[in-house]
């Protein structure tokens, strides 16, 4: 197929924030794609850079959008080398796919998405990760090799396709979390882990945010290793997840261990009730209806976290779902009317308590009145600085991505 | 160097802390490579961030191409002096700044060594765990530079897995804060690439590191094999009974025999010693350990010994850490390499390496990370008889060439630096190398930040890794390499 073939217009089901791009560009091949992009770059053709579009509405809104890149036809496993577990996946390979693969060989990526339609190069460049961070970190922290599409056409790879290795600069992290500002991932190598033996997950369930918060210091400070340890909050109830996948018996050690800690007894559960919770765990904040933002903090400042929902609560800002991993970082839905959430945003990147606060979901009027990614960072500093070489026409995500 | 760009360094800094004496820049001339030697111009002494911007400032405006050092242990000739420039040694700044507990963080200055780190939050049942064999002597901020790894880092990853953030001077003399001991900021992650560009981007000034709780439990078994290739079995067995040990080390005949003439560790005779280490929770070690042992016993291992206490521990770990300085005692000289295959391709490239040995006439002993397949062969040679480096030199060459094929990597822990540059078209395209170089252009147009590192210029063919010399720091006894 030619380039010209794998171009079509743009309709209103690939709108991003009410914006219909001109023209939607769905490659077959990585050097289809580059020759996109370089055209794109040549006639600097503003584009958005598409996975399974479940991510795509993070990011500012654009004024314009003269392209969509989609990565839908760039979706093969490119090679499991389950006795080095490594994995190498074209950029467009769903996530859910590929760790179906990845069963069948009794291993898997370790990271979790809200979307069934999260693929490979958008978990990448959103580095968005589940529970699983807790122990496993986040895409980046498995990542061991990318190809990527500049924008000048170029197919260029850095790191490879072994676990250890320091040769060359490491692009594959700068892309991540990178929001298709840079270059396009066209595929990914990941380092892989055995599937657990046993899992098991124990359920504690509060009235009272400050008790779930000491239960939470008492098991960070134990031997208790948890593969998933996660808090959830929504009218009032407050609930903490612990997830311990090892062997049997191990599991089962880990989880008396982890109820001896407790202040109150927990649910346990195993198997498909468990599958079933996580999965839960995981779409809450992404419920319909409201704004979604995402924030961190130090893991100490649990209970001051916790404060601070109660008063942007009272303020008349309602909480819908706050889904969070323990180790600092977690998601909040907010519902209320659009000048309530962007109190509650300013309220929240005032506060000393949390940082990196960013939406991730609104309505385009909310987006319009605040930048959606917060104050800049001196990583952004330097992103932009990168950019300028790597995009050299401003076309990638241009004023949509973080940088 | 023009003598006024000298004394905009001693007006900055202090004169005390700008050398120039021949006799006292000689410690500088190279690092732990020491085949790599070149004389600075100048050796710079900052005490501070604020030090370290105002030379790079001077550098930047002068012209005058700089080198951080830590504590020059490097093994890649990443801290190799440039002609006609600076050295920054960042000794000095070595202050532990905070140790925050609750958040398991610990913020320190570059030149505080890896060990000190965990020396200081031990009390408090943590450790930092990256772990290269010369962390008593080597730098967190050598360690940034290098990504440095480690006998563990098969469980616990890279020191690029560890840092949160760190403070930076970039080659045009900005200070920066790249990262954040919060999680999750926004827009790509400069600190990755940070991480492991070997000195070439920035001068890092100040590292947020996370801390990990001791495990509960620790054991570690030794298992002598009749084969290499029995052992490698072995390895594969573990990890897909789904194992993920936090060590997996391997040592062929001709090693255990120099470990044996220099430290006594008593392995029993043996083709290959495997080392597997498991940690964690005490049931889970004690469960995974069981099925560890059988697997050894199945793949063929002629007799397994279980540490039963920490000396025991000590002197099996001993004898693989002091297999590199052990060669010694059986060569005259020797190579140490650092290469990378797919773990599944051991016993292929292992096989072509004993070829290899044969054909050349040369020794080669192998000790490596089997877990993650990082090969240190140890290539023995006499450089007194003619011909023998050069020997060395290219069958140490050919063995980066197996590991490109068997689809590796040229290194996978000691950096590219000076040493490996020019095998980086083995890995690389010309255009990725070229995006590589853009990378660094963006950062540092000028070209001054560390110069002659990592990306090969010019292009020259046939270069290959020089021979190991003992570095002062291993004569001295305060450190082995890996």
């Amino acid at each position: 197929m030619s380039v010209s073939e794998a171009l079509r217009p743009g309709t209103a089901e690939d709108a991003i924030d009410g914006v219909v791009p001109l023209r939607v560009a769905l490659p077959e091949s990585p050097e289809d794609l580059a020759r996109v992009l370089a055209d794109a770059s040549r006639e600097r053709q503003l584009t958005v850079l598409r996975g399974g579009g479940s991510k795509i509405g993070w990011g500012r809104v654009a004024d314009r959008i003269d392209l969509v890149i989609g990565t839908a036809r760039l979706g093969r496993l490119v090679a499991h080398r389950y006795g080095d577990m490594t994995v190498t996946a074209q950029a467009g390979m769903p996530l859910a796919t590929l760790n179906r693969h990845l069963f069948e060989h009794r291993q898997h990526l370790p990271v979790e998405s809200a979307f069934e339609d999260a693929t490979v190069g958008g978990i990448i460049a959103t580095n968005d990760a589940g529970p699983m961070r807790h122990r496993f970190g986040t895409p980046r922290d498995l990542l061991i090799g990318v190809t990527l599409a500049m924008t000048d056409g170029r197919l260029v790879t850095a790191g490879g396709t072994v676990v250890k290795n320091v040769a060359g600069y490491d692009l594959g992290k700068l892309v991540s979390g990178s929001h298709g500002t840079l270059a396009v991932i066209v595929d990914a190598t990941f380092k892989l882990l055995p599937l657990p033996l046993a899992s098991m997950t124990l359920v504690g369930s509060y009235v009272d945010g400050v008790a779930l918060a000491r239960d939470v210091a008492a098991l960070h400070g134990s031997q208790v290793e948890l593969t998933s340890f996660d808090v959830y909050a929504a009218n009032g109830r407050w609930v903490l997840l612990m997830r311990m996948a090892s062997s049997p018996a191990a599991t089962e050690a880990q989880a008396a261990e982890a109820r001896r800690l407790l202040s109150s007894a927990p649910t346990v559960l195993s198997g498909d009730e468990e599958a079933a919770l996580w999965g839960e765990q995981i779409r809450a904040p992404w419920l319909e209806g409201g704004t979604v933002l995402r924030l961190s903090w130090l893991p100490s400042n649990l209970p001051a976290v916790i404060a601070l929902l109660a008063r942007l609560q009272s303020r008349g800002c309602r909480v819908a779902a706050f889904a969070g991993r323990t180790m600092g970082a977690g998601l909040l839905r907010l519902e209320g009317e659009d000048s309530t959430v962007l109190a509650a945003v300013g309220d929240l990147r005032a506060a000393g308590e949390v940082g990196h606060v960013v939406i991730l979901r609104a309505n385009r009027r909310v987006k319009e009145q605040i930048d959606v990614w917060g104050p800049s960072t001196g990583a952004i500093e330097v992103g932009r600085v990168l950019k300028r070489k790597f995009d050299p026409q401003n076309i990638l995500n241009a004023g949509r991505g973080p940088i | 160097m023009d003598q006024r760009i000298v004394e905009q360094f001693r007006d900055a800094i202090g004169p005390e802390a700008v050398l120039t004496e021949p006799v006292q820049l000689v410690t500088y001339e190279c690092d732990a490579l020491p085949h790599l030697r070149s004389m600075p111009d100048v050796v710079l002494l900052p005490r501070s961030a604020a030090d370290v911007q105002k030379i790079v400032r001077i550098c930047d405006r002068e012209g005058v191409p700089f080198v951080a050092r830590g504590h020059g242990t490097g093994l890649s000739g990443g801290a190799l002096p440039v002609a006609g420039g600076v050295v920054i040694t960042l000794a000095k700044l070595n202050r532990v700044l905070e140790i925050d507990i609750p958040n398991r963080r610990v913020t320190v200055e570059p030149g505080v060594t890896n060990l000190e780190i965990t020396r200081q939050v031990a009390p408090h049942g943590y450790y930092y765990a990256p772990d290269p064999s010369s962390q008593q002597v080597c730098s967190l901020g050598g360690n940034v530079a290098e990504n440095s790894g480690g006998a563990h880092c098969l469980k616990y990853g890279f020191t690029v897995h560890h840092i949160l953030a760190v403070e930076a001077v970039l080659p045009n003399g900005e200070l920066v804060q790249i990262g954040s001991p919060l999680a999750d900021a926004p827009g790509p992650d400069v600190l990755g690439l940070l991480v492991g560009s070997e000195g070439t981007l920035a001068v890092v000034t100040k590292v947020v590191v996370r801390i990990l709780r001791k495990p509960e439990s620790v054991q570690t078994l030794l298992a002598a094999f009749n084969s290499t290739s029995e052992a490698g079995a072995a390895v594969s067995e573990i990890i897909a009974a789904g194992i993920v040990p936090a060590a997996v080390e391997m040592m062929d005949a001709v090693a255990i025999e120099a470990a044996e003439a220099a430290v006594h560790p008593n392995f029993p005779p043996a083709d290959t010693i495997l080392i597997v280490e498991l940690d964690g929770p005490s049931a889970e070690v004690a469960e995974l350990f069981g099925i560890v042992e059988a697997t050894c016993r199945n793949a063929g291992a002629t007799r397994i010994e279980v540490a039963q206490d920490e000396a025991q521990r000590g002197r099996i770990w001993k004898g693989r850490k002091a297999a590199f300085a052990a060669m010694g005692r059986i060569s005259p000289n020797y190579y140490v390499q650092d290469g990378v295959v797919p773990r599944t391709k051991l016993p292929e490239v292992m096989a072509r390496i004993r070829q290899l040995a044969e054909r050349e006439g040369i020794r080669i002993g192998n000790v490596f990370h089997a877990g993650d397949g990082n090969l240190h062969p140890l290539i023995c040679y006499d450089e007194r008889i003619e011909g023998q480096s050069a020997l060395a030199e290219r069958v140490a060459g050919e063995i980066l060439i197996y590991c490109v094929e068997a689809g590796g990597s040229i290194t996978g822990e000691h950096g590219v630096g000076a040493d490996k540059k020019e095998f980086m078209p083995r890995m690389f395209s010309e255009d990725s190398l070229d995006v590589m170089q853009s990378v660094r252009d963006a950062l540092d147009p000028k070209r001054l930040c560390n110069p002659g590192k990592v990306l090969p210029t010019p292009r020259l063919c046939g270069e290959v890794p020089g021979p190991y010399r003992e570095h002062p720091i291993e004569r001295a006894g305060l450190g082995e390499r890996f």
